[in-house]
């Protein structure tokens, strides 16, 4: 396939490739670490959100996640803290909108108070939520551009 | 895979606001709020024009640099950091006292009972003695049976952890714990105007529309983080521009709404912007007192726990909206007319969650946010005035009624024999938080609830009640036909 580019905003900025694994819906951060944070799994973090039939059960350890937005609970933050602690957190995170609150105080808590950095990119813009496809390489630059495929 | 998750665990986390699904119940793919309660007018980034960063005083800039200790100026970092993705363009000095729903210790707390240990060890503590959300779960009088005390053991292992941190940190006494801080018993309702950084869906939504307090819909761990900073970033509803109404809301019903249905409504419709409300003023004898507050309380709950709304504005009657009125509206706000057949059909989408073998409730929730003065005397009268007029003695369901200990005991330092009575009756009286353990899975596979709160509807299996049902089916034990 065509390389496509795309411009977003560096929430926690790095360079760093990888494999895309997409979300079309919104993807539920607490939902999805059910395993993690209660279950006891250390060694790998299975989606464990029924609803998104994309991501169910898929590991997104170490994966680059890509999707409009996070939704859910409150302590959505809290998960993406505590998988980071584990070591198990995508390493890299990519929405096509504009960052939602929840995550993004786990992100940046998770940078600042762990430093384990979650790369983080926003605002991609709805085109590369229609461009990107499960398993397509992904490219993430310091400033921001994101190249697919 | 899964090591032993409870089921409990999978169902909690799928009941809360921000769940992204539409009027079908499925997963909506176009589904677009933030949660903190404005929708950002950044939709797209130029890196040759990027956001401004806000700018910091020297005396803030000494605590990012270090000069205050580590755990200081991280917690200042966060700020910054996470106000700079929001538009913030300054830190604000924050006032009156903070409110936090950091509180419950299930493991997903965990890093956060982490890095706030931190800021305990170097000596951190909230600019004022603050408030706390309801302690989840109440095993004097609540969860009473050997297994529901396991399912809550398992369920918040970290609970004395949470609540050892809030004593370090300035948390208030747990008589106080309670959701409704801004009650006079709670006595955390800071001015008209002041900054603050609560969370708590609901609180925010009270504190921004009925106080006229100014904070943005802080998740878990940022509030707290401000309040040991003394600081906020400022932007969305604490700015004039972020308090303006995207939606007229027009309340056209031929009586008094049902609250918690039309607040609802709202919240489905708007999910995040805040509304104008319009029709509903002449419910409140011209002002918002302790007698009528929990009419604005259920509906403001339901449209943060249906939808995402950090503010609204009534005509004539809350704080903005007596000094702006329709100024408030922008430009091009859309308009929403809710009448009689409107909340009927809102309130017909409430699914039953019951299995279908399962006819009759087993327990009665009142008071999801917490209870009022007001709405204890008017539960509690009508409740043993039922029972006289019925020659019953005791009510056909368990009924369990949610305050702050503090507003429990005004209502029986004023009112012992109606108290004493409603005890001998079968009501208890408990401080905990319905959502918290209503929710959980263990018990929607054993207790079927009633309740007169949207909110409890929408996170748990509870059916919601107009109050004339939820009384009868208190004396009856029976759902209406």
């Amino acid at each position: 396939m065509a390389k496509q580019t795309f411009q977003g905003r560096p929430v926690v900025a790095g360079d760093i490739d990888g494999n895309a694994l997409v979300s079309k819906q919104p993807f539920n951060t607490t939902s999805s670490y059910i395993d993690n944070i209660w279950g006891g799994v250390t060694d790998s973090a299975p989606c464990t959100d029924q609803d998104n039939k994309e991501l169910y059960q898929k590991d997104l350890n170490g994966v680059i996640l890509c999707t409009p937005q996070t939704i859910g609970s409150s302590m959505g933050g809290g998960c993406l803290m505590a998988v980071a602690g584990l070591g198990v957190a995508p390493k890299a995170m990519l929405f096509s909108h504009h960052i939602d609150g929840v995550s993004a105080a786990g992100i940046v808590m998770a940078n600042v108070w762990q430093e384990k950095p979650i790369i983080t990119i926003d605002l991609l813009g709805d085109d590369f939520m229609n461009a990107v496809k499960n398993g397509d390489p992904v490219s993430i630059k310091e400033d921001g551009i994101v190249e697919v495929g | 895979m899964t090591k032993g998750t409870p089921d409990y665990a999978r169902y909690a986390e799928r009941q809360s606001d921000m769940l992204g699904l539409g009027p079908d119940g499925k997963p909506d793919p176009n589904y677009d709020a933030t949660a903190i309660g404005v929708t950002p007018t950044l939709t797209a980034y130029d890196p040759s024009k990027p956001p401004p960063q806000m700018k910091l005083t020297q005396e803030e800039q000494d605590i990012l640099d270090g000069k205050k200790g580590k755990a200081h100026a991280k917690v200042m970092r966060t700020l910054v950091d996470h106000g700079n993705l929001f538009g913030a363009t300054k830190l604000v000095d924050l006032g009156g006292a903070p409110h936090t729903s950091f509180f419950t210790g299930t493991p997903a707390m965990s890093p956060l009972i982490e890095l706030f240990t931190e800021c305990a060890d170097e000596g951190l503590k909230a600019y004022a003695p603050y408030t706390v959300n309801p302690r989840p779960h109440d095993l004097y009088n609540v969860e009473t049976s050997p297994d529901e005390q396991i399912m809550i053991f398992e369920g918040y292992p970290l609970q004395l952890e949470v609540d050892h941190l809030h004593v370090r940190l300035g948390g208030r006494n747990l008589d106080t714990r309670s959701c409704m801080c801004y009650l006079p018993e709670v006595g955390n309702a800071p001015k008209k105007g002041t900054f603050v950084a609560w969370a708590e869906s609901s609180a925010i939504n009270a504190g921004n529309s009925i106080l006229g307090i100014r904070t943005n819909r802080n998740s878990c761990g940022m509030d707290l983080m401000c309040a040991l900073a003394g600081k906020a970033p400022y932007f969305g509803l604490m700015t004039d521009e972020g308090r303006k109404a995207k939606w007229l809301i027009e309340v056209k019903t031929s009586g008094e709404p049902d609250w918690g249905v039309l607040g609802g409504a709202i919240g489905e419709k708007c999910v995040e912007d805040p509304p104008f409300i319009v029709g509903i003023d002449k419910y409140f004898d011209g002002k918002i007192t302790p007698q009528n507050v929990h009419k604005l309380k259920a509906m403001g709950a339901a449209t943060a726990s249906n939808g995402a709304i950090g503010l609204y504005h009534v005509e004539n009657l809350t704080p903005d909206a007596l000094d702006k009125g329709r100024d408030l509206l922008v430009k091009d706000y859309q308009t929403y007319v809710i009448d009689d057949a409107e909340i009927e059909r809102v309130r017909s989408t409430y699914p039953n969650l019951w299995p279908e073998n399962v006819k009759k409730p087993n327990r009665a929730y009142i008071g999801c946010p917490h209870n009022t003065y007001q709405e204890m005397m008017n539960w509690g009268t009508g409740i043993l005035d039922a029972l006289k007029a019925r020659g019953q003695e005791k009510i056909a369901l368990p009924t369990h009624m949610f305050s702050a200990t503090v507003v429990r005991d005004h209502v029986f330092m004023e009112h012992p024999v109606m108290m004493r009575d409603l005890k001998k009756a079968g009501v208890t009286f408990t401080n905990t938080c319905v959502v918290c353990f209503s929710g959980l899975k263990g018990y929607s596979d054993t207790e079927f609830g009633v309740t007169n709160s949207n909110k409890t509807r929408k996170y748990s299996n509870s059916i919601y009640l107009k109050d004339d049902d939820l009384l009868e089916v208190i004396m009856t034990g029976e759902l209406p036909t």
